[in-house]
Order: structure tokens, then C-alpha cells, then sequence
């Protein structure tokens, strides 16, 4: 009898909070490439006699991240702390909401696997504070085989959120797509970086696999996936070691597994954190969190569109291409650059091929920052809509827009690439048409001795007068044009 | 008259109306140190250059014009858990043993701003955790109405410096009693505040929802100074509450207790305990009386009965979390020819801590363990909600509590070392008032036959700190003023 196995994932993902300064004190955040043990004080090295006290942005933020995951807010919760010895912990305790999360029972949905719309439950969102970094001194940078290891403190008590799904993804897919709205949404939100190669932004799994027989495999908690390629491969890994095991009517050990990237496997971890037993209790230095009503409201207030909700709406408003809207809606930033156009006037589609095709062309060579790109939505759009009218030409369009990049407006950009908008017609078109024949005496021979069959020599003509024209004159009178003036 | 005999308000106005210097007090106080330190060794640090470059400091100011503050020139001492910055904080362990503060505790500034002068710092138990000083780790402070006996604990040192008369303010902190029953066993007065008047940053935690710093003095008025100074809220302590800054000036001049309505405790009527204390506080109840108070009866059964349990169960609990940063990784002692990190952390902690110490950080770890943590913790959390209630019903029918501070005087040195439960039981009066987060002032009310201080402790509702030291201004007028322990030291 053949087995089938159904998968069952949970996420637990932590978000690094956008907050300046650290969950309990003033130290700065930005730790990324600092100089070790620099934003340090005696709170965060856990020096006798300090004190915590609450940052209220990294609780704003959670509320936000909680509110657009659809939880419930607690209005009073409590900081509990969590007992543990390691060296990158400097009180020897962490800092946490466990008896009480900050935000509870979401859900997000997602693409099913059977490509219906399926709902991942959200268990809870809280706030802890992060550890150090430890940096060993073996020449792979790992524990083992290490005589000496260093710890940085920059990242101690730096604020996170918990985000903690109910074991209801099914796939590696779905997984990756979680991860990837979750980190899209904290981005929208300016909740975090949600940087996952950074380390802004951590996913550990926990995967366990029902059997067609009846029997269930144990949870596996699989760490150290630093990318949402790496945590797809590690899962359909682990789906392949787990039901292995189980076919071969073993049984699955409970334990936490690392995920290697280079090898492409997991292997059993001797954590910190196997049988540990955290002791948890209410953190005595923090009296309770009390959020109103009105706190609650504020931010629900202030929330942006979230993602899903935008390419809801450019479905049916902009009756977009998925796969455009998925572009466009990637980033909020130029999500909204690209309704700012529409709202001046471009039509949707043109809007988007341009800022899909141009403007993200530009904005990848270079640094990328939105904010800083020199061409603001008002002046493309004015742009666009010469290419509407038809008073400018595609071509010419690109060519000023290439202009406009330096910071160059939309008037003094088609002077340089000498565009005039509307069509070049008449005399001034008759003046062109005779010095594009005048520099073409020999093609102009042919065609006036009749060998121009198939009409290509004429056809490059018109070619060399509408590119004179930058592609402001009409084919048909230029054609006109070229016949008159060589008596055809 | 030798200066460190006056209280800190007459030294602020002698120094004021020019009647002498800041140095001369400091010198003043230096000596008697030096006179009698070798038999008391209250002391585990003395900053003689810097308190005397302090004083002269703050004496120039005075030469222009400077007001120096509500404490000025007075000399102070500070138990040794009260972070000093760039000054040696022992907390009396091994495991701290030469390490520098990278700052100040929220009262030390607040002391400094206020003018005084930081002679040195006092021994205690280890890290606060006991009732005599004999728990510290460079030895046991004598008491100075009698060598031979304990000046109570975990603040002996600062009750034993303010006894002897080295200055005549000192600070202590409290988390059972340790403010108030060594100010009962040194003849002196410690005021607990209420949980939260007094900044707790830079106190190293012992347990944090009940320590609390407050004063030990000889005088009511020099207690209320003190309070006036470091009573204020700190943004660096998020359980110190936003309360006015006290003034304490129409409490002091309360006339009598005339309408005051003083509870007494049932329970402890039942209690066996010393008839001499039991005797103090007969003297006491007759002297509210005579003042015109009215002694009401009332009924503390779960705080007399369950107190101590609860404590014993929460207070190491939250230490047993509180001290397990010192792991030799960051500062303090660290192991050498550690092996492993966890053998770091074993091995430094085996040699840094001592007995009592390791005993609370086992008994903690143990009540919040998986599988014990509902029985213990948990329940003791519940109890002491209870106590809480039940004290606050009181404080509806009695402005104040008369009890006792300790059940005996002072005791030998060496007699309950051996027994750690009969060293807990000397709680028994003291550790209700920390559970309810409530002020409790100890006052001495005279002398033993045997020449040892006896005392007696008023509990006050929470921010009651004006009932309690208009009470003892009161009483003060009726048993005199603290005395400095008198008896040959040389």
C-alpha cells in the first residue's frame, strides 16, 4: 500500500521594528556594519542596577503590524521575562510578552494549493527584545572547532516582533508566499526592512507530516533559512527526510534541525535552546502596558492600503495583467508613484508599461530610493500625455525622458533633444523633405529612373525624413511630400 | 562640640550661618571614623580624599555666594548596592569584588545635587539577602551599642554608621525589613518608603517588586530632609510612581495624635516574642494613647501568617532571575581556566557568590520551575494580592499600624548564622510591608536593661510617608531624639 503524506507547517517569523532606538533604552539601532560594543549602555549590557524603560514606537509599530494582520489587540498586557544562560544575553534573561501577546488571532490568506484562496490563522504577534551577536572564531565562523568566540552587543534589546501562524500552511510554496506578504506588508507599513539577508527580518519553520495511515509525524523546528529560497528548499528537504523516515515506519524525533545551504540539508543542532526550561515569569521592572481605545483607533486610522488590497483594487479598477500588478504593487512607494500618474491623467496601462519598463529601469541602475528619483509623477504624466495626443512619438518620449533624468523639467528636456510637440507639417515639413532628398542623390536616382520596385528605396526615405522629423510628421503626407517634390 | 554628633539640619545651618566650614565636618566625621571603625567595621569603602575634596569643593562655592542645597556639606554614607560611578560596588561579594559603576544611581546624583558629601560606602548582607551583615563576603559589621551582637541586616553597615555617629545620614535599602529592623537594632530611625517614591536605578535588583532605598537618622527632621530629596520620580525607573515631591514641614510640627486613629495587630498579641520588645511596644501604644490617639484593633491574619511564606517564595524567586547575569562574561569576578562556557558560568558563580546567596538563587529557580511554578509562584502571587486587600480594609478603619520591628533585640553575632529558618523567621513584623508595597517607619523607644536599643515600627497607607513622620515627630518629642551608641570604644 503507497503512503501520502500531508504537510503541516507553522511559521514563526521575527521582524526587526524601525524604531531609532532600542525596546528598553536610547542606544541606537543601527547596528549593521558598526563598530562592535558601540551602541551599548548599561542597560543593554546588562549592568547591575539598570532599569528597563518601554519604547512607545516599537509598540505603535507592533499595533500596526497587528491590526493589518487582522488580530485582535490587547488593550493590557505584560512583559514577562525569559530565563535563559547564554553569552549573547546579557541579563540572562529576555525580555518578552508570553503569558499575554501584544496582538492575537489573524489571518492572512493566501493562494491555496489547489489555487483556491486559503486562510493561514495568525496565533499571536509580540514584542521581546533581541540578543547580541556572537561571532566565533573558528575559520567557517561556526561553534564547532572554535577556541575562542566574541560577543557584540550592538544588537542586544534591539525591539522585534514575533509573528506566530497557526500550523496551517501545507506546502513550501505556501510557505514562501507567507513569508513573502508578511515581509511585503511590514515593508508597506514602514513596520521594518524586512531584510531577510540582513537579518532584519528571521524565519524558523516548524513541519511535521500527517500519514495517510493514520499516523503523525513529530514536529521538526528547522532554523539558520536565510533567504525564502533557502526556506523553500529546506522544507521540500525535510518533507523528503521526514516521510522517508515514516515510510520506512520509523518515527520522527522532535527536535530543532539547521538548515545548511551549501550542503542542502538538515542536520540535528545541539541548541542552546533543547530542553530548556525558561522559568517565565511577569517582568516585575514594567508595570502593565495599557493601550485605550482611542491609541487602537489612531493607528487602525493610519494604516496605508495594505498589498493585498491594492492589487484587489488595480484588478478591478485598472483591469491590469496579474503579473503587472504584482510589479507595481511590490513596493508601496511605486505603487503609488503610479497612481499619482494615473490621478494626473495617464491611462493605466500606459502608466504602468512606463513605470514598469522606464522608471524601474532607471531606479535598479541605480540606487534604487524612490524618494530621490529626480522625475516626479506629475511631469511624467505631462509627458505621457503628449504621447496620447500623438504630438510626440514613442521614440521621442524615451528619448526626453532619458533627458529628464538628471533633474532636467519637461520643457527644457524636449529643447535639448530638439522635440517639439506637435506635428511638423507643411512648409516646415516641405523644408525637410527636400534636405533629406538633397543629401540622397543617389537613392533619389533610382527611384526617378524607375527601379525602385517594391518601393524600399522610398520607404528609406521616408524613414530619413520621419527621423529627421523626430517622428513628429504625418507617414502619409510625407509620402505626398516625396512624391511631389520628385514628380512621381 | 565635635560636629559629627549634630543631626544633617543643624550641620546645613551651622555651615550656612558660617559656623563652619564643609571640611571641618567632613574631618570631623573622618575622625570619629578612624576612632571607630577598627571595632564597628561598618564600612567596606571610605572615600576619605574625595569627600574632602568634595567638601572643599562645595566650600568655595559657599565663598561665592553659591547655594549649596538642602543638604549641604552634610556627610552621608551609602549601602554597598547602590551603584557609585567610577567608585568600587561590591554589594559585599566576591563576585563584584572591585568593580566600577559605569555610572550613578538615580539617588546618588540626586544626593550630589542636593550638596551632600559621599564619605564611603557600607557593608550589608550579600546583595542585600539577610538579616545581620554577617552574609558579606569581607566580614561582619559589629553593633555599636554592643560589639559582640549584629547591627541587624541586609543594612548594618548604614544602620551601624549612623549609630556610631560617623555622619548622621545614611541610606539603606529594604526588601523585608532591612531598612527598618537594623534601625531598631541600632537604636536609630529607617524609614521604607512606599513601593516606587524612591527611584530604584542603580540599585543593584535583589527583588524587584519589593526593594525600595530610604534613610536611616537619628533625628525625625533629618529623615524628612532626606525624604524631600530623593522622594522624586525618575523617568529611569518605570515602577517609580509620579508623585508631588513631599514636604514634610507641617507633618514635623504636628502637635499631638489627637484623632489619629492607631491599629493594632491582633496576631500578634497571639505572637510569642521578647518581652522586651513586647514591653517597647506596650510603651509605645501608652504613649499614642497619651497623645490622644485612639488604638484600634484590627486583624492582619494573612499577612501575620502567610507573609513570610509568600516572601520566601517570591523574593528569591525574582533574585534567582535578578542575579543570573553574573556569569564572569561581561564584568565582575570571572573564573579562571574555564574550560567552556558553562563551565565559566558554574565555576564563577561557585567561588563568586556565598551560601545565602546561592540558597535564595536554588530556592528561586526552583518555585518557578515547570511543574512547580502554579504550586508556588503562582500561589504566593495570589496571597499576596491578598495581603495587599486585606491591608488596604485596615488602612479604611486606622490612619497608621504600631508593631514591633523585629522579635527580639539586637542578637549575638554568630547565634543564627547556622539556622537559616530562625534567621527568616526575624522577619515576621517587617516583610507584610514590603509585600503591600507600603512606608513603615522604625523608631528606637529606649534601652534594654541591658543597654541594647529597642524599637518599634509604624506602618503607613501607600504615600502615607507624611502620617508616618508626623507620628514620629510626636513620639520623638515624648522618647527624645536617636542617640549615638555610647559605650567605651576606646
Amino acid at each position: 500500500m503507497s503512503l501520502t503524506f500531508t504537510t503541516v507547517i507553522g511559521l514563526e517569523i521575527h521582524v526587526q521594528l524601525a524604531t531609532k532606538t532600542k525596546l528598553f533604552c536610547g542606544c541606537s539601532t543601527d547596528y549593521i556594519g558598526a563598530v562592535p560594543n558601540t551602541n551599548v549602555c548599561p542597560l543593554c549590557t546588562g549592568q547591575p542596577g539598570t532599569l528597563p524603560v518601554l519604547n512607545e514606537r516599537a509598540v505603535e509599530l507592533g499595533t500596526r503590524a497587528g491590526l493589518a494582520l487582522g488580530c485582535r489587540i490587547n488593550k493590557v498586557t505584560r512583559f514577562d521575562r525569559k530565563n535563559y544562560f547564554y553569552p549573547d544575553l546579557p541579563k540572562a534573561y529576555q525580555i518578552s510578552e508570553f503569558y499575554v501577546p501584544l496582538a492575537e488571532k489573524g489571518s492572512l490568506t493566501l493562494l491555496g494549493d489547489d489555487g483556491e484562496p486559503h486562510r493561514v490563522g495568525i496565533t499571536r504577534l509580540h514584542l521581546e527584545e533581541d540578543a547580541g551577536k556572537l561571532v566565533h572564531g573558528a575559520s567557517d565562523g561556526r561553534i564547532v572547532g572554535s577556541t575562542q568566540s566574541f560577543v557584540d552587543y550592538n544588537r542586544s534589546s534591539v525591539p522585534l516582533a514575533e509573528i506566530v501562524s497557526d500550523p496551517d500552511i501545507t506546502s513550501p510554496r505556501m510557505a514562501k508566499d507567507y513569508v513573502s506578504t508578511v515581509r511585503q506588508m511590514v515593508r508597506y507599513l514602514g513596520v521594518s526592512d524586512g531584510d531577510m539577508e540582513k537579518g532584519s527580518m528571521r524565519v524558523d519553520a516548524n513541519i511535521s507530516l500527517k500519514v495517510s495511515d493514520g499516523r503523525w509525524g513529530d514536529r521538526v523546528e528547522i532554523k539558520n533559512m536565510n533567504s525564502l529560497k533557502a526556506l523553500e528548499r529546506a522544507l521540500e528537504y525535510e518533507i523528503e527526510r521526514q516521510s522517508g523516515i515514516l515510510s520506512d515506519g520509523g518515527r520522527i524525533k522532535q527536535e530543532t534541525r539547521n538548515w545548511d545551504d551549501s550542503a542542502g540539508v538538515t542536520s540535528s543542532s545541539r541548541s542552546k535552546e533543547e530542553s530548556n526550561d525558561y522559568r517565565y515569569f511577569t517582568e516585575p521592572d514594567l508595570p502593565p502596558l495599557v493601550l485605550s481605545q482611542d491609541f487602537i483607533d489612531d493607528i487602525a486610522r493610519s494604516l496605508p492600503e495594505l498589498p493585498w488590497e491594492k492589487k484587489a483594487r488595480y484588478e478591478v479598477e485598472f483591469a491590469l495583467p496579474a503579473d503587472d500588478i504584482a510589479v507595481l504593487t511590490e513596493h508601496r512607494e511605486l505603487a503609488q508613484f503610479f497612481e499619482d500618474c494615473v490621478s494626473y491623467g495617464s491611462t493605466p496601462s500606459r502608466a504602468s508599461n512606463w513605470v514598469r519598463t522606464e522608471v524601474l529601469r532607471v531606479l535598479n541602475e541605480g540606487d534604487g530610493d524612490l524618494a530621490t528619483f529626480p522625475i516626479r509623477p506629475k511631469s511624467l504624466s505631462a509627458l505621457l500625455k503628449l504621447v496620447e495626443d500623438k504630438k510626440i512619438s514613442t521614440t521621442a518620449a524615451k528619448e526626453v525622458f532619458e533627458s529628464m533624468i538628471p533633474g532636467v523639467d519637461l520643457d527644457r528636456a524636449m529643447e535639448i533633444c530638439g522635440v517639439t510637440a506637435g506635428s511638423l507639417t507643411g512648409d516646415a515639413l516641405v523644408g525637410v523633405v527636400r534636405s533629406v532628398i538633397a543629401s540622397n542623390e543617389d537613392v533619389v536616382d533610382i527611384i526617378k529612373s524607375g527601379q525602385d520596385k517594391k518601393d524600399k528605396k522610398k520607404k528609406f526615405l521616408q524613414g530619413q525624413i520621419m527621423k529627421e522629423a523626430r517622428g513628429q510628421a504625418d507617414p502619409k503626407e510625407v509620402s505626398a511630400l516625396i512624391d511631389s517634390e520628385l514628380s512621381l | 562640640m565635635d560636629l559629627y554628633r549634630l543631626s544633617a539640619c543643624d550641620i546645613v545651618r551651622e555651615i550656612k550661618e558660617g559656623r563652619c566650614s564643609c571640611l571641618e565636618v567632613v574631618q570631623s566625621c573622618l575622625g570619629r571614623v578612624d576612632d571607630v571603625e577598627p571595632e564597628v567595621h561598618a564600612m567596606i569603602s571610605l572615600w576619605r580624599d574625595q569627600s574632602i575634596a568634595r567638601a572643599k569643593e562645595l566650600d568655595a562655592r559657599l565663598a561665592s555666594g553659591e547655594d549649596i542645597g538642602p543638604l549641604g556639606g552634610v556627610p552621608v554614607i551609602l549601602k554597598d548596592n547602590m551603584c557609585t560611578s567610577g567608585q568600587e560596588t561590591t554589594c559585599a561579594s566576591e563576585i563584584l569584588k572591585g568593580w566600577k559603576p559605569p555610572y550613578d544611581a538615580t539617588v546618588v546624583e540626586l544626593l550630589k545635587e542636593a550638596g551632600a558629601v559621599i564619605l564611603g560606602k557600607a557593608n550589608l548582607d550579600e546583595f542585600a539577602m539577610g538579616g545581620s551583615t554577617e552574609n558579606s563576603a569581607f566580614g561582619v559589621t559589629s553593633n555599636p551599642w554592643d560589639l559582640e551582637r549584629v547591627p541587624g541586616g541586609s543594612s548594618g553597615g548604614s544602620a551601624a554608621a549612623v549609630s556610631a555617629g560617623y555622619v548622621p545620614i545614611s541610606l539603606g535599602s529594604d526588601t523585608g525589613g532591612s531598612i527598618r529592623q537594623p534601625a531598631a537594632f541600632c537604636g536609630i530611625y529607617g524609614l521604607k518608603p512606599t513601593y516606587g517614591r524612591v527611584s530604584r536605578y542603580g540599585l543593584v535588583a535583589f527583588a524587584s517588586s519589593l526593594d525600595q532605598i530610604g534613610p536611616f537618622a537619628r533625628t525625625v527632621e533629618d529623615l524628612a530632609r532626606v525624604m524631600e530629596v530623593i522622594g522624586v520620580s525618575d523617568p529611569k525607573d518605570s515602577t517609580s510612581q509620579e508623585v508631588d515631591r513631599s514636604d514634610f514641614s507641617v507633618a514635623l510640627r504636628r502637635a499631638d495624635l489627637k484623632g489619629k486613629k492607631i491599629g493594632i495587630i491582633e496576631e500578634i498579641d497571639a505572637y510569642d516574642y521578647d518581652p522586651r520588645v513586647k514591653k517597647a511596644l506596650e510603651d509605645t501604644v501608652k504613649a499614642c494613647r497619651d497623645e490622644g490617639a485612639d488604638i484600634v484593633p484590627i486583624s492582619l491574619k494573612t499577612a501575620i501568617e502567610y507573609g513570610m511564606a509568600c516572601y520566601y517564595i517570591l523574593a528569591p524567586a525574582e533574585a534567582s532571575s535578578n542575579l543570573a547575569r553574573y556569569d564572569g562574561v561581561r564584568y565582575g569576578h570571572s573564573a579562571k581556566d574555564a574550560s567552556s562556557v558553562v563551565d565559566l558560568y558554574l565555576k564563577t558563580r561557585r567561588e563568586g557568590f556565598g551560601d545565602e546567596v546561592k540558597r535564595r538563587i536554588l530556592t528561586g529557580t526552583y518555585v518557578l520551575s515547570a511543574g512547580f511554578y502554579d504550586a508556588y509562584y503562582l500561589k504566593a502571587q495570589k496571597v499576596r494580592k491578598a495581603i495587599k486587600e486585606e491591608f488596604a480594609r485596615a488602612f479604611e478603619k486606622v490612619d497608621s499600624i504600631v508593631l514591633p520591628a523585629s522579635p527580639t533585640p539586637a542578637f549575638k553575632i554568630g547565634e543564627l548564622i547556622d539556622d537559616p529558618m530562625a534567621m527568616y523567621m526575624a522577619d515576621v513584623f517587617t516583610i507584610p510591608v514590603n509585600m503591600a508595597g507600603l512606608p513603615g517607619l522604625s523608631m528606637n523607644v529606649g534601652l534594654s536593661q541591658e543597654g541594647l536599643p529597642l524599637g518599634v515600627q509604624f506602618i503607613g497607607p501607600r504615600w502615607g510617608e507624611e502620617e508616618l513622620i508626623g507620628t514620629a515627630a510626636v513620639m520623638e518629642r515624648r522618647f527624645g531624639k536617636a542617640e549615638i551608641a555610647h559605650r567605651e570604644v576606646k
